[in-house]
């Protein structure tokens, strides 16, 4: 009998792989390009409307970032919502599963795979940010304020988005129910401004990860506030993260090969 | 020494259906094992249990003396083709097969060179740059057949991989087959429905119907123990048709004779199940009283016909 290593962190062999299928000749680059194309239309509009005095200086920017936020927090969660279901439906998920590698130890190479987007989203942005924010001296706040919600908020809806695979049986169900979710999460954005206020109106901003999140990126680039004045507007994104990705990994690490998890 | 792999009483319910309800059987290192059955008989959840795929509800086996409970431990020395595995298209054979390889916990070095020398002995070294999206059905099974090998296991699960082949291919699968037990020394469980190259290639067949095991041994044992009813062409000369199918009417063992009526001298003659001694009996019977035998063909007692036998398929 021969003597073979079982490896213990399986993860980052299916990070690398995951990387390579969506960067190399995958939808990562297609998407990078799509993304920075909405950038400059947004940066284009927003200057416009500055330029016209429609917009304030700083809210320019606040515009511009929460796009960025949103839209790369959504390409996580895309990117999520296929990383089990894809392997179902290409037949390709037993043969990893037939590989040593812990369950949970796929599902977590994939979530961070699936983080990839938001980081090159996040690094596409910085020079919109840049421009857009030249003069007001609102860069560095707008960028790292930006980076620390947006990453909630992609580790949020790609850790929902792996959730979601986990259990769907096809990638169009795993698609639909998480697009859904997410605009789900964006509802109490479209509420009349008379709703968003009082109790129950900011209650419900505050639960909402993605309404509080945005809500807390715009305290601080167009209100000038300090990081930690408004903190409490940041605890729904951060719990949604903690316990969006424990309970992804926790039913990836139990996954099954037809859909769902072993009881 | 310990079996390569071994169950006792493994089942594997699906809700209210029962899908294997009592696989027990051992095989060793170095033998090919038949598995076999007509279609929903359990192989394909049999096969996702021992690879641990599926939990079995109840029962036990170990793999290369490793206990079930160690799935992690019998995957790192197992290697497995599945029935409906895809490939992604998108990536390179080779690309494919270090991707396996690094799963197993390889090097990045090893893994090359592991790919480079699985993709040599399959046939697709000159295809380890191409696409697999663009690779032929059997290019794919024969890749599939590199993956499994990428860790050296100990025991191979091989779940249909002549299906969608041409005969050509099937060929060429199972001489693979053979090589892995041959020179690797590795336990190969093969299911498929090919009953003929099962004959030729298995040293052992395993036959589920219903989730059961209903026969274990050699082809021979398991011909002999199926009794399957057999059955004879003679040819005697014309005219004598009608006397020859009295004559062996009478022999012990004939179940039924039918004489042609359009004087081609051809009976067909159908043995009781167990019938070895009356076929030499019925041939004696007519020498004896002088009939000419002019030509005899014996057929039946053949796996195909234990096969059909033992799974009610008659």
């Amino acid at each position: 009998m021969s003597t073979v290593t079982v490896p213990r962190r399986g993860w980052p062999a299916v990070l690398e792989q995951e990387l390579r299928d969506l960067w190399i000749g995958g939808r990562g680059l297609a998407l990078g390009v799509a993304f920075s194309i909405l950038m400059s239309v947004v940066a284009y509009l927003v200057a416009t409307n500055r330029g016209l005095n429609f917009l304030e200086h700083r809210e320019t920017v606040n515009l511009a970032l929460q796009v960025a936020v949103a839209v790369g927090a959504l390409l996580a969660l895309l990117a999520g919502a296929d990383a089990v279901s894809g392997e179902r439906e290409r037949g390709t998920l037993e043969s990893l599963l037939l590989s040593p590698v812990s369950r949970l130890g796929l599902t977590g190479g994939k979530l961070v795979a699936a983080l990839s987007l938001w980081a090159a989203a996040f690094a596409i942005t910085v020079p919109y940010v840049w421009f857009l924010g030249r003069g007001v001296g609102v860069v560095g706040d707008s960028l790292a304020t930006g980076a620390v919600v947006g990453t909630l908020l992609a580790v949020s809806l790609a850790s929902l988005g792996v959730l979601i695979s986990v259990f769907a049986v096809s990638n169009r169900v795993s698609l639909s129910l998480s697009l859904f979710a997410l605009l789900a999460l964006f509802v109490p954005t479209q509420l009349p401004s008379g709703a968003q206020k009082g109790w129950l109106g900011e209650g419900l901003l505050r639960i909402d990860p993605i309404t509080a999140g945005e809500h807390y990126v715009g305290r601080i680039v167009v209100d000038g506030r300090g990081w930690t004045e408004d903190v409490s507007w940041l605890l729904s994104p951060m719990i949604a993260a903690v316990v969006l990705t424990t309970v992804a990994l926790g039913a990836g690490s139990r996954l099954r090969l037809a859909g769902g998890v072993a009881g | 020494m310990s079996a390569a792999v071994e169950a006792r009483g493994v089942g594997r319910r699906y809700g209210s259906v029962v899908a294997v309800e009592d696989l027990s059987f051992a095989v060793e290192a170095g033998e090919i094992l038949g598995v076999l059955g007509p279609n929903g008989a359990g192989k394909t959840t049999a096969i996702r249990v021992l690879t641990t795929i599926l939990a079995p509800t109840w029962g036990t086996f170990t793999v290369t003396g490793i206990p079930f409970s160690r799935p992690a431990d019998i995957r790192a020395r197992i290697g497995v083709l599945p029935e409906s595995g895809g490939y992604p298209e998108r990536q390179t054979g080779g690309e494919y097969l270090r991707y396996h390889a690094r799963l197993f916990g390889r090097s990045r070095a090893d893994s090359r060179a592991i790919a480079d020398e699985l993709l040599a002995e399959v046939g697709l070294h000159e295809r380890r740059r191409s696409l697999i999206g663009g690779y032929s059905r059997g290019m794919r099974q024969r890749l599939g057949i590199a993956r499994a090998l990428v860790n050296r296991p100990d025991v191979v699960f091989l779940d249909e991989p002549t299906l969608g082949l041409d005969p050509a291919g099937q060929r060429q699968m199972l001489e693979t087959v053979r090589r892995i037990a041959r020179e690797r020394g590795a336990c190969v469980l093969l299911s498929t429905h090919l009953l003929a190259e099962v004959e030729e290639t298995c040293s052992r067949i395993l036959i589920l119907n219903r989730g059961r095991v209903v026969a274990d041994g050699t082809v021979a044992e398991i011909t002999r123990s199926a009794a399957a009813p057999r059955s004879a062409t003679l040819r005697v000369a014309p005219g004598h048709a009608e006397r020859a199918g009295a004559l062996l009417r009478a022999v012990e063992g004939i179940h039924d004779v039918e004489v042609p009526q359009d004087q081609s001298g051809l009976l067909a003659v159908t043995f009781d199940r167990n019938g070895e001694v009356s076929v030499n009996e019925a041939l004696v019977a007519l020498t004896r009283r002088g009939l000419p035998i002019l030509s005899f063909e014996l057929e039946g007692a053949r796996l195909s016909d234990a096969f059909l036998a033992m799974t009610e398929a008659v």
